[in-house]
């Protein structure tokens, strides 16, 4: 049984389609993210699960989520998901518990059950300490885990958070991810948008790449590289160099790709790409295997749009 | 496919009282400095205004000017308190903080969000016309314990003022705006609506215009039950008070609701 539904869904603001035609599911106590650059779509997809984005009117176009429309009946869902927005809304007039507190008594939880779970929530995001520091105290990295935090404090079944680690530190990112897999272990199902590829390889069981309100790609990360991309990559920083081997790289097995005064060469061969290498000097290359991030750029293209 | 498991949401009034909470704990943290204008400015205006020109003043509506004014300032402490707090207060959580934008992730309807906060507002009026009766009944200037009733029209004139300022809010995109609601709209409305002289003063063409002004009716009542005399006009203001309120703050909530349910 899924636990979110989306059929056909699209949303117009004005003239601009924000999103358009997507469906997809997600099957309980997995992790599904949505990838794209700014302006694909991803946080307006996200705003329709929890009911503060109406989807346009089509009568082939639903969503469902544990069975509830969220435009007809979203303190259902929201009684039983939490939300970590993109922008940080803590009350900085209150103190760390004081603000998980206010989100206790939105949920209804009684007193003595929340200071419970308010302990146990803290100590889970290792903020165990920071109970009663002042929001303007707390580090982006910290700030963020007390919104997760707060997400939780309703024993959500499913937890929806938008680009929960734009900004933070690698430690913080590693922590954060850590968690979310804990949680999906004990049973969350966890639906994230996010820019970083690593992100989604540490955390996605299935991904959607979406470019301008359309849906690209969708399967599991590893999988999609695997089958949609060469290799390996061979990365250029200067443009004279990569003239001076262009002869060696045949056009017959490599895919050339050009981002400003970047370029990268893509291909299956690695023989082919190691004899290039071996008559350039350091500095001027990079080898490596092709990621997410290249499977990225290809699908949606490496050029820059408007809202980015 | 209905998940039978399910936590029962909040009901209404829970969701309107965590609403509440919400406001409380926010606005009490920082009390003094959120509450001594509020407070402090009808004393002012009283004691300068009421004190000074007072003594050169006849007797108002068969009592003295400074017991005049003791009678309707208790109201425009609710108005202004209320206003603030609906106007910039709502603007800054709308716009800058985001905070309706977290509470909409929690199960709350924005009719929820408004609602609370009107009810908020009330509050806030109640006991600012209070904390103003309390002072001013100390210099016996205003009968008891008759006067304490009015702390009641004091939470009327909140939940008024809230869900007029709201209406405004839904329609300002730039703070600075709300000038022109305070200096042309509320501060005449200070003057006209029979707190400072009574609207009876007015030129004749003019009073009619004075009784939809929202602060009179208020006012009228305070005063009326200050005085423990009531006449068949009150019923005309506590019907013009719930009208207002129910209309303006259904338009406001369903203009609000456009801005954050896109």
């Amino acid at each position: 049984m899924s636990v979110i539904d989306v059929t056909n869904v699209s949303k117009s603001f004005d003239k601009i389609k924000a999103v358009q035609g997507i469906s997809f599911s997600v099957p309980k106590a997995l992790c599904f993210g949505l990838l794209g650059p700014n302006g694909a779509g991803k946080s307006t997809l996200l705003r329709m699960l929890y009911g503060v984005c109406n989807r346009d009117h089509d009568s082939n176009a639903s969503i469902s989520v544990f069975g509830f429309d969220p435009q007809k009946n979203s303190l259902a869902i929201k009684a039983i998901s939490g939300v970590v927005p993109q922008e940080n809304n803590l009350d900085d007039e209150l103190n760390v518990e004081q603000n998980l507190n206010i989100f206790a008594r939105f949920y209804n939880i009684p007193k003595i059950q929340a200071k419970k779970r308010i302990d146990e929530l803290l100590d889970f995001m290792e903020i165990a300490d920071k109970h009663k520091a002042k929001i303007r105290e707390l580090s982006g990295g910290m700030k963020q885990r007390l919104l997760i935090a707060r997400a939780l404090l309703n024993n959500p079944k499913l937890l929806i958070l938008d680009e929960p680690t734009t900004g933070l530190d690698p430690q913080v990112r590693h922590l954060i991810w850590e968690k979310l897999r804990n949680l999906k272990r004990s049973g969350l199902t966890i639906m994230v948008t996010t820019h970083y590829m690593e992100e989604a390889f540490q955390i996605c069981d299935t991904i959607m790449i979406m470019n301008k309100g359309n849906r690209i790609i969708e399967g599991n990360p590893q999988r999609l590289v695997a089958d949609h991309i060469e290799p390996f990559v061979l990365e250029f920083y200067k443009k004279e160099a990569y003239d001076s081997v262009f002869s060696m790289l045949g056009s017959q097995n490599a895919r050339h790709e050009t981002t400003g005064d970047s370029i990268r060469v893509y291909s299956k061969d690695e023989t082919m790409l190691r004899d290039v290498v071996r008559v350039l000097k350091p500095g001027e290359f990079f080898l490596r295997q092709s990621n997410l991030e290249d499977l990225f750029l290809k699908t949606t293209g490496s050029q820059l749009n408007a809202q980015q | 496919m209905r998940n039978n498991n399910s936590q029962p949401y909040p009901v209404f009034l829970i969701r309107l009282s965590s609403v509440w909470y919400r406001h409380f704990r926010v606005y009490t943290k920082s009390l003094i400095s959120n509450g001594l204008p509020a407070f402090l400015e009808p004393l002012i205006f009283l004691a300068g205004i009421g004190l000074g020109m007072g003594t050169y003043l006849p007797r108002m509506q068969g009592m003295s000017y400074l017991t005049f004014l003791a009678t309707g300032l208790p109201m425009t402490a609710a108005m202004f308190t209320s206003s603030f707090e609906c106007s910039y207060g709502t603007f800054i959580r709308l716009e800058f903080d985001k905070t309706y934008e977290g509470m909409l992730t929690a199960p709350l309807l924005v009719r929820d969000l408004f609602i609370g906060e009107i009810l908020w507002c009330g509050t806030k009026g109640m006991f600012f016309s209070l904390a103003v009766v309390c002072i001013v009944a100390l210099f016996g200037l205003v009968p008891m314990p008759a006067s304490f009733c009015a702390c009641i029209i004091g939470f009327m004139a909140g939940v008024m003022f809230a869900s007029l300022s709201l209406f405004i809010t839904s329609f300002v995109s730039n703070i600075n705006h709300f000038n022109f609601y305070f200096t042309g709209f509320l501060s005449p409305m200070f003057f006209f609506s029979g707190v400072v002289f009574p609207i009876q003063n007015l030129p004749k063409a003019l009073q009619p215009v004075a009784e939809f002004f929202p602060l009179t009716h208020v006012v009228r009542l305070c005063r009326g039950i200050d005085l423990w005399s009531f006449s068949v006009t009150m019923v005309w203001d506590f019907l013009f008070i719930a009208a207002f309120c129910v209309l303006s703050a259904s338009f406001a909530i369903s203009r609000l609701k456009k801005r954050l349910v896109l």
